[in-house]
């Protein structure tokens, strides 16, 4: 496949945003200050460096602001908020619709006249033609808000997989939204009051799961949902993407084990192919796995001569297995891209670290790796690059794929048991604490492997729920827990039935930790450097392909074909090295920061080994991790 | 609910009640039964007191039933009602009868609305109510310090959670407020005026800081007389700590007003004072400004929403009342009409309406 280049010249010139608006809905409220638009807009400064703008409507009822970065098109016409000719419409837009070409196309055989050269105008051609139906056209990662004027209401959307952020806070007068939660309290009208069930979800997950954030008053426009605001208020979101019900759709009409391979390549290919539509040069993040080489050699097949590929070398890795270099170099070899090896030291991450916690926007154990490689790759000059991030989760990668069903064959009978689960626990933690406290998960496994999410919170953990009173006030602990509903809501992400253990445990990793983790640290951590991380095996087209196949896959099956997809297939060696991931000394290294940290932050006695429970902590509590005006409060 | 749904109200009071949540009550209840702008919301409604001590008719397409003081009374007559009739909506005006409420939805299959006001959902409910309120279709808030309240202990989608506020009545209008003035001897004073219940449970309402404000306004040359409408339980002490400030000539405790007074009072006043820290809404900060008198409270709880952050009245931290009061004192009224429209334009009847009709709407587009 060969990338439709009379469409890229001229596509996509936005590439990175921050959006934001207020709409104080209610008749009592007044009209929303100009300061709290801009305060809130620029503090988003970091993803849109290169431009602001904002609009009001005639009313000044409603304002919309965003911050771009242009890398071409710095034109006033692809500008946002950009406004439909007949002034009807006004959309803010973060993200990129890779189908726009398509779009345009149809929308221009139907008489639409497109004024600019940016893929924004097209959500604002679609919405007039198919209102909120139009979120089922679009194939991309995004977050937009449109304000239409005739109804007086804003739509909200953000794409199936949440690979772009979009928070709201409603207090009840005044609905607001923003890329970023840090961004929604700069405006200094949004209340810090905590959500006990973000903490009590970070302590269990080591992200905050949505729609919760630490704020009560700040929640996540879900993935895959659309929100209406009008007079009336905020609508609950409305669902138009669920990845259990494209799996289930998948298991529902199954394709043979034999077109694994073609439908992976095909499909994937395809993917990249859609992911490479731009009007700047796109590299990649390489490291010696199976993921980023697969999509490596797939770039060059779709059409792409140079590439530029960026992996991270460490010198604590130098000369063993875990070095990615060496291989990275074959991969790139093979595939004619030009490598830079980026090398990371430790005194480099203890000197970023403040930086990296003041970017986070929401506090997660991990994105120290991917803050390295954006940096790495914006020292390049890169401004946007092709990621592996999801292969595990759609190929069958992790160890879950294995471990949960085997729990649940093996010990969800006996945990099915009333009570033998606390008995269990109880026994435990009176005749060997020592052991209890070395390893937490054994305590748990028969109080939660009868069930996927229970065996799924066992495999990602980061705590389980005995143990929060450790963490945080007892009580506090209890609120969360009632107001997160931890395990109905793994257990929601199972409905439809996906159909197979492998789609199930797909969906609960894409749901959870690729959503909640992965996803959001990609766009904070890209964010910070300027570089839009692309993720070609997140994409609900491509899951759409692969879910008639998942029922089939195995730890090895899918990775295989994902790895023999490209016309020159990956080197033997890929195949058989252990998975690393981009993998980074930050075990050693969070280690040496979680001792340096204050005593009263890791005074909890744990075993060895759970590094990232004692890194989560410091995280937490961390002054860089709480927004500004917190700190000066 | 593709006709007007009907509607069983459960409530402490409503017509022929007193008191803020009976008036509350009546403005909901008559704004979704009306047939204006919006057209008829619910029909038809009835309505079950616990109490209803003076005599009132409620407006067309409303029916309330006799009031039914007794717990148990309540509950078997408010079940036999919903038996015996057609119940699409249940209506419940107070969180202790949210069980109940929640019970008859239930059992009818109907939607439920529960109203919250303020202090009775500040601290957090028994687990019956607040399982009944989870449970709720709509609840309505009439502040968003209210709102945030009920979001602080109920694990509810936030989108369900609505500020349907207060609102104010026609009569409340700016006119003359000298001749009250010239009747009490006090031409050439500047007046501040405080209304509400003056109870030892109500003592946030704070008309203790006003007193020992008073001093200091003098010092500072304000030749000031506080008037203080309201009676209860805690007049006396009020009067004792008017004596031990030394401003006992200078406050006037006049005792309860019935409506026609109370808007001559509110026209009177030079500025309205109510440094309360525990209104759920604040009423009487809208009635002084819809009679065009200015208003001052503390920016704290539901007065925030009366005063609207301080763009309708001021909204000020406790530790700078004095500042305020001084400040404020030295101002001329400004243009009472003008304040007025203000203030109807947010809380008037037809933004009231609307906010009702929308809420109660809002049910049926989602079914």
């Amino acid at each position: 496949m060969v990338v439709d280049c009379a469409a890229s010249c001229h596509l996509l010139s936005h590439v990175m945003c921050g959006v934001n608006g207020i709409f104080a809905y209610h008749s009592a409220s007044g009209p929303p200050s100009e300061a709290e638009l801009i305060a809130t807009r620029d503090a988003m400064r970091a993803r849109g460096p290169d431009g602001a703008g904002g609009w009001w409507s005639s009313n000044r009822r409603c304002g919309l602001g965003h911050r771009r970065l242009s890398i071409l098109d710095l034109s006033d016409r692809a500008s946002q908020p950009m406004i439909s000719d007949d002034g009807r419409l006004v959309v803010v837009f973060n993200g990129e619709i890779y189908n726009y070409p398509a779009l345009r196309r149809e929308l221009e055989a139907g008489g639409v006249r497109f004024r600019t050269t940016s893929d924004t105008e097209v959500l604002l051609h679609l919405y007039a033609c198919h209102g909120a139906e139009m979120v089922h056209r679009l194939r991309g990662m995004f977050a937009f808000a449109i304000w239409e004027k005739t109804r007086r209401g804003l739509f909200l959307a953000r794409d199936p997989y949440g690979i772009k952020p979009l928070y709201t806070a409603n207090d009840g007068w005044t609905f607001r939204f923003a890329s970023q939660v840090k961004a929604l309290l700069a405006g200094g009208a949004v209340s810090r009051d905590p959500e006990p069930a973000g903490v009590v979800g970070f302590h269990l997950f080591g992200s905050v799961p949505e729609p919760f954030t630490l704020y009560r008053e700040i929640r996540s426009l879900p993935a895959g949902h659309t929100q209406w605001v009008d007079a009336a208020g905020p609508r609950e979101p409305k669902p138009f993407a669920n990845l259990a019900g494209i799996l289930a759709a998948g298991a529902r009409n199954p394709a043979p084990a034999s077109e694994l391979n073609m439908r992976v390549r095909t499909a994937v290919l395809d993917s990249v192919g859609a992911h490479l539509l731009a009007d700047v040069e796109v590299g990649a993040f390489l490291s010696a796995g199976m993921d980023s080489g697969a999509l490596l050699g797939l770039m060059r097949d779709a059409g792409q001569r140079e590439i530029r590929a960026i992996t991270l070398a460490f010198d604590e890795f130098d000369g063993t297995d875990e070095d990615e270099a060496p291989l990275a170099a074959r991969i790139a070899e093979r595939y004619g891209a030009q490598h830079i090896v980026r090398r990371v030291s430790e005194g480099e991450f203890r000197d970023d670290l403040p930086a990296i916690l003041e970017a986070m926007d929401q506090p997660s154990i991990d994105g120290v790796n991917t803050w390295f490689t954006a940096k790495a790759a914006k020292e390049a000059g890169l401004k946007v690059a092709i990621s592996g991030l999801g292969g595990d989760e759609l190929l069958a990668g992790y160890p879950s794929f294995v471990d949960l069903p085997r729990w649940r064959r093996r010990f969800g009978p006996l945990a099915a048991v009333p009570g033998v689960g606390r008995l269990a626990h109880l026994v435990l933690t009176t005749m060997a604490p020592g052991f209890a406290r070395a390893r937490p998960k054994v305590l748990g496994m028969l109080e939660h492997a009868n069930g996927w999410a229970g065996a799924y919170l066992l495999r990602r953990g980061l705590h389980l729920p005995h143990e929060l009173p450790q963490l945080m006030d007892a009580d506090l602990a209890r609120e969360g827990l009632r107001r997160l509903q931890p395990l109905r809501r793994l257990a929601a992400s199972l409905e439809p039935d996906p159909g197979s253990d492998t789609a199930r445990v797909c969906a609960l990793e894409s749901v959870h930790y690729m959503r909640n983790q992965l996803l959001r640290d990609a766009d904070w951590a890209g964010m910070a450097h300027g570089v839009e991380i692309r993720t070609p095996l997140v994409d609900a087209t491509l899951l759409q392909s692969i879910a008639p196949v998942m029922g089939g896959l195995t730890l090895r099956t899918g990775k295989a074909a994902l790895a023999n997809a490209p016309t020159l297939p990956l080197p033997d060696e890929v195949l058989s090295r252990a998975k690393t991931g981009f993998a980074v000394p930050t075990g050693s290294w969070m280690d040496a920061a979680a001792a340096a940290a204050p005593p009263s932050i890791d005074k909890i006695r744990e075993g060895k080994g759970l590094v990232s429970r004692r890194w989560s902590r410091v995280v937490l509590a961390s002054p860089a991790a709480k927004p500004r005006e917190a700190r000066a409060a | 609910m593709t006709s007007a749904p009907a509607m069983l109200a459960l409530v402490t009071d409503a017509f022929g009640g007193r008191g803020g949540i009976a008036q509350y009550n009546r403005d909901f209840l008559s704004a979704i039964a009306d047939p204006g702008s919006e057209g008829v919301v619910v029909s038809p409604i009835t309505v079950l007191p616990r109490h209803a001590p003076d005599q009132a008719a409620p407006p067309p397409g409303i029916q309330q039933m006799p009031q039914q003081p007794g717990r148990v009374a309540y509950a078997l007559k408010a079940l036999a009602l919903a038996a015996t009739q057609q119940v699409d909506l249940v209506f419940c005006g107070h969180l202790y009868m949210a069980p109940l409420a929640a019970t008859i939805a239930r059992l009818k299959g109907a939607k439920l609305v529960i109203q919250t006001h303020g202090i009775e959902v500040w601290p957090w409910p028994s687990r019956l109510q607040r399982g009944a309120l989870e449970g709720a279709d709509l609840v309505l808030c009439v502040s968003r310090y209210t709102r945030a309240a009920v979001l602080g202990w109920a694990a509810i989608a936030p989108e369900r959670v609505l500020v349907v506020p207060n609102t104010v009545d026609e009569e409340f209008t700016p006119g003359d407020g000298a001749s009250l003035r010239a009747k009490w001897g006090l031409e050439g004073k500047r007046v501040l005026l405080t209304v509400g219940r003056i109870a030892a449970r109500e003592r946030y309402k704070g008309h203790d800081r006003v007193i020992q404000a008073l001093p200091q306004l003098v010092t500072l040359g304000h030749d000031v007389i506080y008037v203080v409408v309201g009676e209860g339980d805690d007049v006396a002490r009020l009067k004792s700590l008017a004596t031990n400030t030394g401003v006992a000539a200078r406050v006037r405790f006049v005792g309860a007003f019935n409506r026609k007074m109370l808007v001559d009072a509110y026209r009177m006043a030079d500025l309205f004072v109510m440094p309360s820290t525990g209104e759920g809404f604040g009423i009487a900060f809208l009635e002084a400004m819809a009679s065009g008198t200015p208003a001052l409270g503390l920016a704290v709880a539901g007065a925030r929403d009366a005063l609207a952050d301080g763009e309708l009245g001021t909204a000020v931290e406790e530790s700078d009342l004095v500042g305020a009061l001084a400040k404020l004192l030295a101002q001329a009224k400004a243009d009472p009409l003008s304040l007025a429209e203000s203030v109807r334009i947010r809380f008037g009847r037809v933004a009231f309406a609307a906010c009702a009709a929308a809420a109660v709407h809002r049910l049926r587009d989602a079914a």
